[in-house]
């Protein structure tokens, strides 16, 4: 809804104006209650969502026939996993520790944001390279926002970056085929994590409560 | 013995009588009638371009003897065409279920039979009593990347027919409708009406999986809805409705965020609070009767107006007066 897009577009330019200066080592004293940057956290992954549906449209048709087919459905090929799966099953789901699930999604977005910006660096368009840049950034404030719910309740941050730097283990694709197979998972990947951390994001909300807490956000050598 | 026999409606029946020659001497029956010779060739009964009236109980009599010596049960019908199929999830997280029927009749059983193929893995969709023509699934895992695909293949004597639906886990969550809507006037408030509903019980986990709503009103004599959209709470006061008219109401709901909206609840109707309807006369007739004490007139309303107003002074008859004309005026116009 057009309403919702203008909400989501203010909260993540709040969040990016709070986020983005941590980059260079500043100490930006906010008070935060882990309650509201939670709020936050989960009103970024919902703009990222709809961030990238255009992205992924514009993206799939640079690609072509037949990754750009709305029922593509082409089996998983068995190449290494490049990015932990947003699957898992609804039991352990449900369990996770508050730290282990904030980890996960953690994790999960620093490699893919990771392969996002190889992409960026490949990709034909001007126009794609530039919706990739917007999304990349978006991302990268969704990876900071996570790291300070998580620093805020006192967790540590996972080791980071943690093995893949620039494209990960996984080797390389041997035919532009598979290579763009390969485009076409990371995108499903990162689509399917922005819709469980909405729930992950909703279930922490629940628990965490929304007391304030006055907090140092301090710099993380990203 | 007894035999059924199916045919597609306009094909063209030929029935033998059991065993006997062509040139035998037998009467046929259709439903306990005879059938006239004019549709025999010899001992075979022939049905032309047959049609839905005429299945039934055919049977086949020695001429003689009237032994019974063939009988069979003739079923016109169609083959099946392509069936629709809907599949969804009106209790994420835990599972899904489809539901089919034939866009039209075939008017001969049928029989279904649905696949459900996640990835490599082929899942077992459990059909359920009731109603019939539904199956369900439970999830074993969630967020899934791959797409599910429910083949569904119908078949009859007379041929078959299928269709496919592929869809992401997301795609196809959809709430029912909320449950035990009750919109309440509030007294003292003409303009506001309270509305509460419950989540759908269905839906099983709405602490992990946040439902909002979408609340729906017009006045019954208008076709303009207004729409509310709700991110959390299970309740909503409406304080612009107008004064005295009666309001029709529903909500729907949606997971906070995947899917589509649910339908619209079953409509509440409800009319906000309005003062107790007064008996309005004069101000001439109060004057008269304030004196009069054998009058049978209740204490005239207008004098209550211009309390509340507090009007005070010689000025306050005249004042009362126009206001007792006003309301009166009103009322006319929205009885």
């Amino acid at each position: 809804s057009p309403t919702g897009d203008s909400w989501g577009i203010f909260t993540f330019l709040c969040a990016a104006l709070c986020n983005l200066p941590a980059l260079p080592a500043l100490n930006c004293s906010e008070e935060l209650g882990a309650g509201q940057s939670i709020q936050q956290t989960y009103d970024l992954t919902r703009y990222l969502e709809h961030q990238l549906r255009t992205l992924a449209g514009t993206y799939l048709n640079y690609l072509g026939p037949p990754f750009n087919e709305p029922d593509f459905n082409p089996p998983r090929l068995a190449r290494a996993e490049r990015v932990p799966s947003a699957t898992v099953d609804l039991d352990l789901w449900r369990g996770l520790t508050d730290n282990a699930r904030l980890a996960a999604n953690y994790r999960a977005y620093s490699r893919l944001l990771c392969y996002l910006r190889v992409l960026d660096g490949q990709v034909g368009t001007a126009e794609l390279r530039h919706r990739l840049a917007h999304f990349c950034a978006s991302l990268q404030g969704l990876v900071l926002s996570i790291g300070g719910v998580m620093s805020s309740l006192g967790y540590p941050l996972p080791a980071g970056p943690a093995g893949p730097s620039a494209p990960p283990g996984a080797p390389a694709a041997p035919n532009d085929f598979l290579k763009k197979m390969d485009d076409f998972w990371l995108l499903k990947e990162l689509q399917t994590w922005l819709w469980r951390s909405a729930k992950d994001f909703n279930r922490l909300k629940k628990k965490v409560p929304p007391a304030v807490v006055t907090l140092r956000l301090e710099a993380r050598g990203f | 013995d007894s035999h059924i026999q199916y045919e597609r409606v306009g094909a063209d029946v030929t029935m033998k009588c059991g065993s006997m020659d062509w040139d035998a001497a037998v009467t046929w029956t259709a439903n306990g009638t005879d059938i006239d010779e004019s549709h025999l060739n010899g001992s075979y009964l022939i049905l032309k371009n047959v049609d839905l009236s005429q299945s039934g109980q055919y049977s086949c009599y020695e001429g003689s003897s009237w032994h019974l010596k063939y009988q069979t049960s003739l079923r016109v019908g169609t083959p099946p065409k392509e069936p629709l199929l809907m599949c969804r999830s009106n209790n994420y997280p835990k599972g899904f279920y489809c539901s089919w029927h034939l866009p039209t009749p075939t008017y001969i059983p049928n029989s279904f039979n649905i696949s459900v193929i996640h990835g490599t893995k082929d899942m077992v969709c459990e059909k359920d009593t009731i109603p019939k023509n539904r199956c369900h699934i439970r999830y074993l895992q969630l967020f899934s990347t791959v797409k599910y695909k429910v083949t569904l293949t119908v078949t009859n004597a007379l041929g078959k027919n299928f269709t496919t639906l592929t869809f992401d886990e997301f795609a196809i969550v959809k709430p029912d409708p909320p449950e035990s809507v009750v919109a309440k006037p509030v007294p003292n408030n003409p303009r506001r009406l309270e509305v509460s509903w419950q989540n759908p019980s269905s839906w099983p986990d709405p602490e992990s999986f946040p439902l909002k709503f979408f609340l729906r009103y017009r006045p019954l004599i208008l076709d303009q809805w207004q729409h509310v959209e709700l991110s959390d709470g299970t309740s909503h006061t409406i304080t612009d409705a107008y004064a005295g008219k009666e309001y029709i109401i529903q909500v729907a709901a949606k997971d906070n965020d995947i899917g589509t909206w649910s339908d619209w609840s079953v409509a509440v109707h409800a009319t906000p609070w309005t003062e107790e309807p007064k008996h309005l006369t004069t101000e001439a007739q109060i004057t008269e009767t304030t004196s009069a004490s054998t009058s049978s007139f209740m204490a005239p309303p207008t004098t209550k107006i211009c309390d509340k107003g507090a009007v005070v002074g010689s000025g306050a008859m005249a004042v009362c007066w126009t206001a007792g004309l006003v309301v009166a005026a009103y009322s006319v116009l929205f009885i």
